[in-house]
């Protein structure tokens, strides 16, 4: 008699989980209409342009292979790609560094640590190219770097005016303003450790550095794997910072992907050829994504 | 390979979110005698006033509409800065003006997008062109803008820093202006300025070099570069002698200050072929300006803008925006648009405009010493490669041989 019930109250169950669903799906659809038209559509139109030439007030012609093996080259692009993996390697470890460091910092309650945490994250909501125009002037040779550089009788020369310094001056900018994003992820992960290990370690001898190294970094390393793929995606895409700081000088010194991408597309109309640039930036991104899973990401 | 031909449309539909359409053109002819029609015009801030810019065009419509009742037109001034990046990205999403203030490298570069005006301005009004500056808009035969105004950028000397240094003789060769570098240093001046960041045009700054050498940015035939001569090597080096001398602003080779900023405004250069009067008027004094006609190497000539108005192919009201155009490109217009900006005549009939004006007068006399070089569609993608690599040279990260041979080799694969 009991199972004769129960019968028809899973029936129920799974006709109403059906329906939840289909309510599910619909409400989903409005989103997944805006993301198919503006974000998987352009970026397929993107892909497909990459193998034709075409300019604005011109037909488009397929050209197959022709900007891959321009791409092949050129020069220029792959000074960009130079440029931008040299920034790539100087921004993203120093992000995550100085990332992990305040949020160990302010982990702990302290008093005035929520006025801590705010300041922190600031950078994060400022407008970058405001950041952009007030480094531009830190870095210059009237700016307060240059002077203080010169107190120390070091060279007081605008490091965006070196070929060399130019990039660790923006990567450096670059960390300023994103590193707030990356203490909140680690913050977050933070608090979530069980303290019971590192209080057993504590009682066991062990040093703050011993703690870090063997009880605290394994378990964020969830967190790094994401941190490392944002990071290096957003350094590959890299580009308000440098248009507004140093426009890609000097001599292309910080002339990086996107630059190149948006010179040829929107100074000089070579649509198909900037596409391919963006196909070339996402083959890049996603490799670098893999090998950072496989290195560090591979157990989650 | 070319395989397929794809429609504009078809790809615009593509592209949606990225560019809305391509902005082809819809073949109307709006603005007959009868038929309403709405022009919109963009130009920059020829006229540096915005409010007396605004003044003049406010007359200019209200005179025009008077004639064309039934047109009626929006004139809209935008900053010099990203002009044609805004221009780009408008054409692309279907929203860009029916007429807009174009130079001719812009001609060259947009010209796929221009309507040539042959068929909409009147026979008189061509003819009245001077020959050279109808030569700067015509692009294979094609009249790609009507022209409003010229420039000119000559020698330009500050009296104040001549006096303060003790120097009486003004330069007029190279060989002059390297031999008076050192004399206007020991005294704390620049003998001149050279803006070497890729943001500036070259047109004002390599290129008079260039032609002073004797040499051109492109062959005869504009099918190959031709600046990584003998001619445009000496031009570098010039400049590379300047920069090494330390003879002008080391800031300009790689960035654009604030001009207040500048050597040129702190009155501390003492000649300059990248300024105009109208810039440093009110920094040097009128009575400082001293105008010469450009610095001579092979031969004396420096760089003179045309400024005109173009149609557009997208405007979906062409016969009226032909109408705009030869209205306010007639010298009636023009003469006072000119007058107000300090620019100079596009036409014989206008004449001389500055009798009376000292500076401007001397100006003017240099305007048949002047060029825009040769009109060719990847000026602007050329510019883009050499910038760099003359920048690359000036800060010694390249030697004015290398720097303009690897400049050439990327230019002519553009070409």
């Amino acid at each position: 008699m009991a199972e004769t019930a129960q019968v028809p109250a899973r029936r129920t169950r799974r006709v109403m989980a059906r329906r939840e669903a289909r309510w599910g799906l619909l409400f989903v659809l409005p989103a997944f209409l805006l993301f198919l038209v503006f974000r998987f559509g352009p970026a397929i139109a993107g892909l497909v342009l990459g193998f034709m030439d075409y300019t604005i007030g011109a037909d488009a012609e397929w050209t197959g292979l022709d900007n891959a093996r321009r791409l092949a080259e050129d020069p220029v692009f792959w000074q960009a790609l130079r440029v931008t993996v040299v920034y790539t390697l100087l921004y993203v470890p120093l992000t995550v560094a100085v990332s992990v460091g305040l949020a160990l910092l302010v982990r702990r309650g302290f008093r005035g640590v929520g006025f801590f945490r705010s300041v922190f994250f600031l950078p994060v909501v400022t407008s970058l190219v405001l950041v952009a125009t007030i480094f531009a002037w830190v870095f210059s040779s009237d700016g307060p770097w240059s002077r203080i550089l010169g107190w120390f009788g070091l060279p007081d020369d605008s490091w965006l005016a070196s070929t060399t310094l130019v990039l660790p001056a923006l990567a450096l900018v670059g960390v300023w303003s994103h590193f707030g994003y990356g203490m909140l992820i680690v913050l977050a992960r933070l608090q979530d450790l069980p303290r019971e290990q590192e209080e057993a370690a504590l009682t066991d001898g062990a040093g703050p550095w011993q703690r870090f190294r063997w009880i605290v970094l394994p378990q964020l390393r969830p967190v790094l794997f994401f941190l490392l793929v944002i990071e290096t995606t957003a350094s590959f895409q890299v580009f308000d910072l440098v248009y507004a700081m140093t426009g890609g000088g000097p001599a292309r010194a910080s002339y990086t992907l996107v630059m190149a991408l948006y010179d040829q597309g929107f100074k000089y109309f070579d649509l198909g050829y900037a596409s391919a640039i963006g196909v070339a930036l996402f083959v890049l991104t996603l490799f670098v994504a893999l090998i950072q899973r496989l290195a560090l990401g591979r157990d989650k | 390979m070319r395989v397929r031909r794809f429609a504009p449309v078809a790809v615009a539909a593509l592209v949606a979110g990225l560019l809305a359409a391509c902005g082809g053109g819809s073949g109307d002819s709006g603005g007959g005698s009868d038929e309403k029609a709405s022009v919109t015009m963009w130009i920059y801030p020829v006229i540096p006033d915005q409010a007396t810019h605004t003044a003049f065009w406010n007359e200019q419509v209200t005179a025009f509409k008077t004639s064309h009742p039934n047109i009626d037109v929006k004139v809209e001034i935008f900053p010099w800065a990203k002009r044609e990046e805004s221009l780009t990205t408008a054409i692309a999403g279907g929203k860009g003006p029916d007429v807009v203030y174009l130079i001719p490298d812009q001609l060259g570069k947009f010209n796929k997008m221009i309507e040539p005006l042959d068929d909409y301005l009147p026979a008189d009004a061509k003819a009245d062109y001077l020959d050279n500056v109808k030569a700067a808009v015509t692009l294979d035969g094609k009249m790609l803008g009507a022209p409003i105004l010229t420039s000119s950028n000559p020698l330009m000397c500050n009296a104040k820093v001549f006096a303060e240094a003790g120097i009486t003789d003004y330069p007029e060769t190279w060989d002059d202006l390297l031999a008076l570098a050192p004399q206007f240093k020991a005294k704390g001046f620049d003998v001149t300025n050279y803006y070497a960041d890729p943001a500036a045009t070259l047109n004002q700054s390599f290129y008079p070099l260039l032609w002073q050498a004797g040499g051109d940015v492109f062959s005869k035939d504009g099918k190959k570069v031709a600046f990584d001569g003998p001619e445009g090597v000496k031009a570098l080096t010039f400049l590379k002698q300047l920069a090494d001398g330390g003879y002008v602003q080391k800031d300009l080779l790689t960035s654009i200050p604030a001009f207040e900023q500048t050597n040129v405004a702190k009155n501390k250069v003492a000649c300059t072929w990248q300024h105009v009067p109208a810039d440093v008027k009110t920094f040097w004094g009128a009575d400082n300006i001293k105008i010469f006609p450009p610095l001579k190497d092979a031969k004396s000539v420096g760089y003179g803008t045309v400024g005109s108005l173009a149609m557009l192919k997208g405007s979906s009201a062409k016969k009226a925006a032909g109408e705009w155009i030869t209205f306010a490109s007639q010298p009636s217009v023009t003469s006072a648009y000119e007058t107000k900006s300090g620019y100079f005549p596009a036409k014989k009939s206008a004449g001389t405009l500055y009798a009376s004006d000292p500076i401007n007068s001397a100006m003017e006399k240099t305007l048949a010493s002047t060029t825009v070089g040769a009109l060719n569609e990847k000026s602007r993608e050329v510019m883009g490669v050499l910038a760099p690599e003359i920048q690359a040279a000036l800060i010694g990260k390249k030697t004015p041989e290398q720097a303009l041979a690897d400049a050439a080799k990327a230019a002519n694969a553009l070409l």
